[in-house]
């Protein structure tokens, strides 16, 4: 024997559970010792040319070493630190970028393991913390650290799946109308990291909502309901501002508790999916609390201020809103209504510049024809 | 130490013969019967911390207990609580497993066991828990199962996908992702049922014919309900 084994060689001939094999660094390639079937010691030299380097195995920690040898294709996993260093010094250059590649997994491995270690601690001591302080510092750390690619996935894995059971209005005035509005508003969005996608959809209920990641969905019920484009506008805008300022995604992790928050640091998607899939949480049902209800208002009357869209229009439907609550406003039900809602958008209004507010270029009594809709003379 | 299956199938028991000397780690409770050579002391494997850890994290016992043939040599007679297969496998030092937290029955000296924190989906969603048992080193390790044990190999990057509630142990060499069985997360909230491993090679993967929760569901059923 040329010394104890210090790697699994699996191919043809091999048990699958690897064969211990030595591994011996030579100047030019590796030499490979096992013991075969029979007890006799086979040994096996690969150039340094026949080989590629990846890393593998349960956490990608180990360096997999594959060639076509003499009995076929051959794969060794590696372990051994020593072993390691020697092969990456001894290396050709055509080895030099796979073997970072595999480095640079390991590191990766290791610096995560490192991270949820540190975390489970961090996250019991901001827990107790939290707790001490009645704070949702915990919540907000967590939704800064939520990539918008995964706040995507997310709202538009819920956006399709709604979708896929009702009945869409794919053109007409009442989708350009709603497009020319949501374009007005993103365009006075600094620095904004969303695609709004907005869809039309055929339901009397009043209704509008906005997904994580800008999927935004407008019923026609609503649309009918409302009497001019700047009161659609007044509810887009304080829609489009759930979205920018991640109250879904807030009220999400608060639902979901410490271990969203935790695998949210650890970078961890697939976890929090499954746990979203075992709490329950369902994204289109998250109702929005008040002080989230207020920032939304406020903001979405200051983008409106911006985009010259006249914003007395979103002040006069919340208020007929709340006034005549036939049991069929469901915008409501999901975003509460406070008292005093539309008096706090006119103190706000008062204090905004004054904009002269530039019309829309449809007739939104011809949108609302083309839904089918008896404008109401009320 | 040498060691071997009695009745072997639904209520195995495993005898193992220890030279003067010797000792092996067993689950505590494993052990049925001894010669007068063998002493038991139970041992904290991995430190304080280490058994701590695995005590609150694995749900694993405190103590491993350690069966040392102190007087000269004896045999151990072991068995596992639940009724199933018992199955012995040789490492080498470079051979590792994973074994979920009820799948260790005893192992040589030289055995080493740490507990190890999986990534948060595979906690979550594995149905093993946070923390899995990593054993590697040198000598006969015996694992045990609920139902029959069944290997599956895997050559390199050969697939397969088990339900993981029936997993026992893997290779350190296969890697693996759970997957959704069914779609839709969204709008339809089911349990947390529906997960499966997909397992990819090479080495082995040992599952277990019968499913622990399941059995536990199906016999609930015969349980009376008290007022
Ligand atoms: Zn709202």
């Amino acid at each position: 024997m040329t010394g104890s084994p210090n790697a699994l060689c699996f191919g043809d001939a091999c048990p699958a559970s690897g064969a211990p094999c030595h591994v011996q660094v030579e100047a030019n390639g590796l030499t490979i010792s096992l013991k075969a079937g029979d007890g006799a010691q086979h040994a096996e030299a690969v150039p340094f040319s026949d080989i590629a380097v990846s890393a593998g195995g349960l956490d990608h920690d180990q360096l997999v070493v594959k060639w076509a040898g003499a009995h076929g294709a051959r794969t060794l996993y590696l372990k051994d630190p020593e072993v390691i260093r020697a092969f990456r010094a001894a290396a050709p250059g055509h080895l030099n970028q796979p073997f970072e590649q595999a480095a640079e997994q390991v590191r990766q491995v290791r610096h995560r393991r490192r991270v949820a270690w540190g975390l489970t601690g961090g996250a019991l001591i901001a827990l107790v913390l939290g707790l001490w302080f009645g704070s949702d510092i915990l919540v907000d750390v967590a939704v800064d650290r939520i990539p918008v690619e995964w706040e995507q996935k997310l709202g538009e894995s819920a956006y399709r799946d709604f979708l896929a059971q009702q009945q869409i209005v794919k053109e007409g005035p009442a989708v350009a109308a709603v497009g020319e509005i949501t374009q007005r508003l993103a365009t006075e969005i600094p620095d904004n990291p969303y695609k709004f996608d907005v869809t039309v959809v055929r339901s009397d209920v009043v209704n509008a909502f906005a997904l994580p990641g800008g999927y935004i969905v407008v019923f026609t019920g609503l649309m009918k309901k409302a009497e001019s484009g700047e009161e659609v506008a007044g509810v887009l805008s304080h829609e489009l501002n759930h979205v920018l300022q991640r109250h879904g995604l807030e009220r999400m992790v608060k639902s979901l508790g410490l271990l969203a928050v935790v695998s949210i640091l650890v970078g961890d998607q697939q976890g929090l999916i499954g746990l979203m899939k075992q709490v329950g949480v369902e994204l289109l049902s998250l109702k929005f609390g008040r002080a989230q209800e207020t920032e939304a208002d406020l903001t979405g009357l200051r983008l409106l201020n911006w985009a010259k869209i006249d914003p007395a229009g979103m002040i006069a439907f919340f208020e007929r809103l709340s006034e005549k609550d036939d049991g069929r406003v469901e915008w409501l039900s999901t975003h509460p209504m406070s008292a005093g809602r539309a008096e706090r958008l006119k103190t706000e209004l008062a204090g905004l510049p004054k904009k002269s507010p530039e019309p829309f270029t449809f007739q939104w009594k011809a949108v609302q024809e083309s839904l089918g809709a008896v404008p109401k003379a009320s | 130490m040498k060691s071997e299956v009695l009745y072997p199938g639904a209520f195995p028991m495993v005898r193992v013969d220890l030279t003067a000397g010797e000792h092996i780690k067993a689950e505590s409770g494993a052990m049925v019967a001894a010669s007068p050579t063998i002493d038991i002391e139970s041992k904290m494997e991995g430190g304080f911390l280490g058994a701590l850890s695995r005590k609150f994290l694995t749900g694993e016992k405190f103590f491993f207990q350690t069966l040392r043939a102190s007087r000269g040599p004896g045999e151990v007679l072991l068995a596992p609580t639940v009724p199933g297969e018992i199955v012995v496998l040789e490492l080498d030092g470079v051979n590792e497993y994973m074994v979920q937290k009820d799948g260790f029955l005893a192992g040589a000296d030289a055995v080493k066991i740490e507990s190890q924190m999986q990534s948060l989906s595979r906690g979550l969603l594995g149905g093993e828990g946070f923390f899995i048992l990593k054993i590697s080193g040198k000598g006969t390790l015996i694992l045990n199962s609920f139902g029959a044990i069944h290997k599956i190999e895997l050559k390199p990057d050969q697939e397969y996908i088990v339900d993981n509630s029936h997993l026992v142990a893997w290779s350190a060499t296969t890697s693996y992702n759970i997957e959704r069985a069914a779609s839709g997360w969204v709008a339809s909230f089911t349990s947390g049922e529906g997960f499966v491993c997909r397992f990819r090679g090479p080495g082995v993967v040992y599952i277990q014919s019968r499913n622990p929760g399941g059995f536990g569901n199906w016999i609930r059923q015969f349980i009376p309900v008290s007022e």
